[in-house]
């Protein structure tokens, strides 16, 4: 009995470990990311309150996504991006939140346009539509009606200009 | 085509983005591996996006981690009780606990405090308690017949014993 109990004691110290490390990792994760996931997914719904709801269910759902992926293969902006992005379709496809979402498309900040400003019209969209909406080149090429390398070479000079923007 | 062209043609742009064609990204991963200056350029735009979204950052509220450290504490004490489904969005957690309907699981009292099982262990008490009521009825009608056919044949033997004397 006194065996048994004692496993179960180095077991639960055990998963205690797991789980103070996954928070550790979440902390981590939540100081580096929050702010940058908070502003592109305000821009993605339109709306600072889904917007903020949809940051506290992300990272709530993390330690049981971190048990499936490496908590490694979300250190870096664009694959946490990239994974958030997924789960910003589930939340908004959900019924509740599609009744919730008014979307406005009146939505903007002064950091997003101090970027946005700089960026033609076109260069806007190619961006926009890559970065926000995840279009494919292909999609957005059969859009604008433009090739596919024109519409790479906009995507590349919109960046040019971002980081230039950036550096100011 | 030369390297340089091939970083300058904004394919690791899309790519980085995820909006690179399956072939488009099996062709980077080839030249990532063979040339140096391509992974460096990928890893270079990875900083850029990062920065670029740095500064179109919003600082979330405060309270937000105190939000999120209360449902991860809630999952790790769920997973602890062994009944947990992970898959149930933060905000239903949330007001399973304030309100039990619509949740998957139904409460039962017990002896300790309460028991959490399936909300179709419900549908199957009320087929199992149908049934019973079903063969309660069954048994006692056949049990009543029974009885009626025995007086009926004892009735039939008595006029029998009556008639065979004569």
């Amino acid at each position: 009995m006194l065996h048994r109990r004692s496993n179960g004691d180095m077991l639960k110290t055990n998963q205690q470990i797991v789980t103070g490390k996954k928070s550790e990792s979440i902390r981590f994760l939540y100081d580096k990311y929050a702010g940058m996931l908070l502003g592109y997914v305000v821009e993605i719904t339109k709306d600072r309150a889904t917007a903020e709801k949809f940051l506290v269910n992300f990272f709530c759902d993390l330690p049981g996504q971190l048990g499936e992926r490496n908590c490694e293969g979300l250190d870096n902006w664009c694959q946490l991006q990239r994974y958030a992005r997924e789960r910003l379709d589930i939340f908004m496809n959900s019924k509740h939140e599609a009744e919730a979402v008014r979307p406005t498309n009146l939505m903007m900040h002064g950091a997003r346009d101090k970027y946005l400003d700089q960026l033609s019209e076109e260069q806007r969209q190619v961006f926009c539509d890559v970065y926000y909406y995840r279009k494919s080149i292909e999609v957005i090429s059969s859009e604008l009606k433009k090739t596919e390398d024109s519409i790479r070479k906009t995507l590349k000079e919109a960046f040019a200009i971002m980081r230039k923007s950036g550096e100011n | 085509m030369k390297i340089n062209e091939y970083i300058e043609s904004g394919i690791l742009e899309a790519y980085v983005l995820g909006s690179a064609s399956k072939a488009e990204a099996e062709e980077l991963l080839y030249m990532k591996a063979k040339h140096p200056e391509v992974l460096e350029a990928l890893l270079e735009l990875e900083l850029d996006i990062e920065h670029i979204a740095q500064g179109m950052a919003i600082i979330p509220p405060v309270g937000t981690w105190e939000k999120i450290e209360a449902g991860i504490n809630e999952v790790i004490k769920a997973k602890d009780s062994g009944a947990l489904t992970l898959d149930m969005p933060f905000e239903d957690r949330g007001s399973r606990t304030k309100s039990r309907k619509g949740s998957q699981f139904i409460e039962v009292e017990a002896e300790s405090g309460h028991m959490r099982i399936r909300k179709i262990w419900r549908w199957i008490f009320v087929g199992v308690f149908l049934l019973g009521k079903i063969f309660l009825a069954c048994a006692i009608y056949f049990y009543l017949e029974n009885r009626h056919n025995e007086q009926e044949l004892e009735q039939l033997k008595y006029e029998l014993k009556i008639q065979s004397p004569r």
